[in-house]
């Protein structure tokens, strides 16, 4: 049904109507000038840079070194994925149904570590796990160990980190999930003779699948692109997709390269959230 | 004399959808006239119209003999309140009022005072503060009232403001609507699909069935001499009979119906020819259970007996299988001794029947 | 059952313990930057010998951690006000609007909210270069507006959608034009959708890294900027006092809005 301020507006033709598509315009102007302009820009560069051709992308592709590089994100991405997954589900799980007062706390806790500045949070971890850090001198003054940890600047220091991060971006949903789900079901498990275990791996857990891929793919592909925490919690031996795409462009100055790896994570991203839509309908939301 | 309102013609029409055809009518200054009639028939796009909600295809609507097209919805200086509250919740109930006034530059002292007797209008003395969440439906309704009246519009307009409510708090509001009526005077334009609503309401009632207006007319006239099958049928209980037209005399019908009775002098509505289809319409309270064997009377036999508190239901199946109902008052002479199953004779009185051209 | 606490038996235990950990594995860092801040050892030796304010007295007498924090400061306000007036028009026309590609448009306005932000950060920096505004606090403001856009519409639209519009079509009918209507009516009704968006794109922009590293230069740093600057050359403690005060920075606005939602439901 129309308003009579829609009305209005078929009347009026010149000035400036708000509530039509035309006040969208400026948003629209924006992203296409500074988002996609750029970004289409700076494909075409991958396509030029030094000469016309895929040659930056034979190179991408083709060479060891490289190719490390873009296993190593995936990997990584698919391990941090696995891991937040293992501890997010209980944890989701136990917020959904805990008493009201805790379940408030705990998930004021996630979202607090959600909002808090990634480079702080990173910045914690890169002093936690150094060698003299203080995991290292517990777990040496336990006994547990003798002598310290290597955790930084290698693999675990970025899964852990990086676990770090993830988390809250499985447990918010999840929870959300899992609290969607009809108590009843399970009611009628138990009716039906099903022990806990049971009841776990065929009924809650199927029930929850739904919500947990859509977490997983989204903490995979909010993995893939990440920058900083790899940066700094990683070794040279681990680079990361982001950080090669940006030691490209800051360092080299080579255009055509850096191009050709952003392109390569886009459409990987792409056809990764197409592929979430494919089974799963909703969007996420993205990191940074 | 130049009517009040006059809608000219209108038409309003979505793409290949057309919302209202073809409707005209005149409104008196302080007439409550209703449109009345099921969803999708063009009532309320036709209020809309006139509310500056939509532009007509076609047609003219004037107010005092000017046409209120050309203005601009928030200077037509009318009055609407809708099914949906529509109070600002921000605000409360006085500020709520004040608005309108507000927007037509009132001083305050003046605001003030016309806030407090809205408010005493509608019986909610001493709500000035009170936000509109933390009011029952029937309350908002009625400060959403107040302030549509506060600016003293020529014309109120009304958009099923009832159908959220409960049928008690309906009734109740139905009743502070009248008399909110009597005592400002005030045009008021009613939308509803509730007949009995419009019936309790209005001066005039009209009738909208798919873009048009089928009749327009008091309630007693609607009910005594619907124009259309739809009226009929909208408006109080109805039966129909298949029959033939035998012969037309003066806008009055003679007809044959199923085994071959014969009727005279029914009035007629619609065109229809000698030999013709028709149907023949009947109200429940108007037919009469006679003894068995009375001729020229239509024979039927007894389905079913509903109580029904003050009257009776009877269904019951006429010879060649049509079904109608009969109604009764409780303790009807008619009644002792009547039985399912029994076989009856039906009759009516010619005049207070009317056939209806297919 | 497996969906009522009380009736999971040993499990609850097991549940309970892996989500107490989980919770300190997430708070502990926040509150150890916290307490680091206030250590004597420069090198973050934990527990510190004594404790100290003077890594935040370095911070605060150097003007240059100073200046990064005056520049995080303005370019998160502008990019606030930007980010809800364009995003408030972008809302209207979204969700009033009756267009072909409605949908797809929206779909395009939340994309920079979940494309990797190297991605954009290096096109920006590209395009920036060819046109001079690198370095600039307009090519900044502009980046942060592109990916804190997507929130502010996003939360602008959901209130706009819950909000019944027959409300506005009342006021004008009360004799305000539409304008009026939606500046006196409208607007206040959402304003937890105003001050939701505002937050948001504060933080955006306020928290942001990545895009912030390439939009810098020598003499236009945000605060995170400069501690991922000094973070590659050592780890001074001064790195927690300034991180500190971004983590306190968010804690008080989350409060605030958490206070403000109350508020408002009342």
């Amino acid at each position: 049904m129309a308003s009579p301020t829609s009305a209005l507006e078929e009347q009026t033709t010149t000035r400036f109507r708000l509530g039509d598509r035309s006040s969208t315009l400026p948003a629209l102007v924006l992203i296409l000038i500074f988002f996609v302009l750029p970004v289409l820009a700076l494909l075409a560069r991958s396509v030029t840079e030094p000469v016309l051709g895929l040659g930056n992308y034979v190179e991408l592709l083709g060479s060891s070194t490289y190719i490390k590089i873009f296993f190593n994100t995936f990997f990584v991405s698919a391990l941090v994925t696995v891991i937040s997954l293992l501890i997010g589900f209980p944890v989701a799980w136990a917020l959904a149904i805990m008493p009201q007062r805790l379940a408030t706390v705990i998930f004021a806790i996630v979202l607090l570590s959600m909002w808090t500045n990634l480079l702080a949070r990173t910045y914690a971890w890169m002093v936690l796990l150094q060698r003299t850090g203080v995991i290292n001198k517990a777990l040496l003054g336990l006994g547990i160990i003798d002598k310290p940890l290597i955790m930084v600047n290698n693999l675990t220091g970025v899964t852990i980190g990086m676990t770090y991060i993830m988390l809250p971006f499985i447990i918010i949903p999840l929870y959300g999930v899992i609290r969607k789900i009809d108590p009843a079901l399970l009611q009628a498990a138990a009716l039906c003779g099903a022990n806990r275990r049971q009841a776990l791996t065929s009924v809650l857990i199927p029930l929850a699948m739904p919500g947990m891929a859509a977490g997983g793919l989204m903490v995979f592909v909010m993995s893939l692109g990440y920058f900083v925490t790899p940066s700094l919690l990683g070794g040279t031996s681990n680079m990361m997709l982001a950080e090669l795409i940006a030691q490209f462009v800051q360092s080299l100055v080579n255009w055509g390269m850096g191009g050709a790896a952003a392109f390569v994570l886009l459409v990987v991203t792409l056809s990764l959230y197409a592929l979430q839509l494919r089974l799963f309908g909703a969007a996420g939301e993205g990191g940074r | 004399m130049t009517p009040f309102l006059e809608i000219r013609g209108i038409r309003k029409q979505y793409g290949p959808v057309v919302a209202v055809q073809d409707v005209n009518l005149t409104v008196g200054r302080g007439e409550f006239m209703t449109f009345l009639g099921p969803s999708g028939s063009g009532k309320s796009t036709t209020l809309y119209i006139l509310a500056g909600f939509e532009q007509p295809s076609a047609g003219d609507m004037l107010l005092s003999g000017k046409t209120v097209l050309n203005t601009p919805s928030h200077q037509r200086n009318i009055g609407m309140v809708f099914q949906r509250y529509t109070l600002f919740p921000h605000l409360s109930v006085g500020d709520n009022i004040a608005f309108p006034l507000k927007m037509r530059g009132w001083s305050k002292a003046d605001i003030t005072e016309r806030v407090r007797k809205m408010l005493k209008l509608v019986r909610l003395e001493g709500f000035e503060d009170r936000k509109p969440a933390a009011m029952s439906g029937g309350q908002q309704q009625r400060v959403a009232l107040a302030r549509a009246l506060a600016y003293d519009p020529p014309v109120l307009l009304m958009d099923e403001p009832l159908s959220a409510l409960d049928k008690k708090l309906r009734e109740e509001i139905q009743h502070e609507i009248r008399r909110i009526h009597h005592e400002t005077d005030v045009t008021i334009l009613y939308v509803t699909h509730d007949q009995e609503e419009a019936l309790r309401l209005s001066d005039r009632i009209a009738v909208f069935s798919k873009g048009v207006i089928d009749q327009i007319g008091t309630g007693a006239e609607l009910y005594a001499n619907p124009a259309t099958r739809f009226v009929a049928e909208f408006i109080g209980d109805s039966d129909f009979l298949p029959c033939i037209v035998t012969d037309v005399v003066g806008g009055k019908a003679a007809i044959r119906i199923g085994d071959g009775i014969c009727v005279g002098a029914i009035p007629l509505h619609g065109k229809a020819m000698t030999g013709g289809a028709a149907m023949l319409m009947l109200r429940p309270e108007r037919l009469t259970l006679l003894p068995e064997e009375t001729p020229h009377t239509l024979a039927a036999r007894i389905d079913d007996i509903t109580f029904l508190g003050n009257t009776i239901d009877i269904a019951a199946t006429t010879g060649d299988g049509n079904r109608l109902s009969v109604r009764l008052p409780f303790g009807h002479q008619a009644l002792q001794g009547l039985q399912v199953g029994a076989q009856v004779r039906l009759g009516f009185d010619p005049a207070a029947a009317h056939v209806f051209a297919v | 059952m497996l969906l009522n606490f009380n009736s999971l038996g040993s499990w609850k235990w097991v549940l309970l313990a892996i989500t107490f950990l989980t919770a300190a594995f997430l708070l502990l860092p926040i509150l150890f930057i916290a307490a680091l801040s206030f250590g004597s050892s420069q090198w973050l030796i934990f527990p510190p010998p004594a404790w100290t304010t003077k890594w935040y007295s370095q911070l605060f007498a150097d003007p240059r951690w100073l200046d990064a924090a005056w520049t995080s400061f303005r370019i998160a306000v502008m990019v606030t006000l930007l980010s809800v007036v364009i995003g408030l028009f972008a809302a209207f026309g979204l969700v009033r609007g009756r267009f072909f590609g409605r949908t797809l448009l929206r779909a395009l306005f939340m994309t920079p909210m979940i494309l990797p932000v190297v991605v954009l950060a290096v096109a920006l920096y590209a395009f920036f270069l060819r046109i001079g505004l690198n370095g600039t606090t307009t090519g900044f403001v502009i980046a942060h507006l592109i990916v804190a856009l997507p929130f502010s519409i996003l939360a602008l639209t959901n209130a706009l959608e819950g909000f019944d519009k027959s409300i506005e079509d009342a006021a004008v009918l009360c004799g305000a034009s539409p304008l009026k209507a939606r500046l006196l009516i409208t607007l206040p009704s959402i304003s937890h959708g105003l001050f939701s968006a505002a937050v948001f794109s504060f933080l955006t922009s306020w928290d942001e890294v990545v895009l912030a590293i390439f939009m810098a230069s020598p003499t236009l740093q945000t605060l995170p900027v400069k501690i991922w600057a000094t973070l590659r050359q050592d780890l001074t403690p001064v790195i927690a006092a300034a991180s500190t005060l971004l983590i306190v920075v968010t804690i008080a606005l989350m409060l605030v809005t958490a206070l403000v939602r109350k508020g408002l439901k009342a």
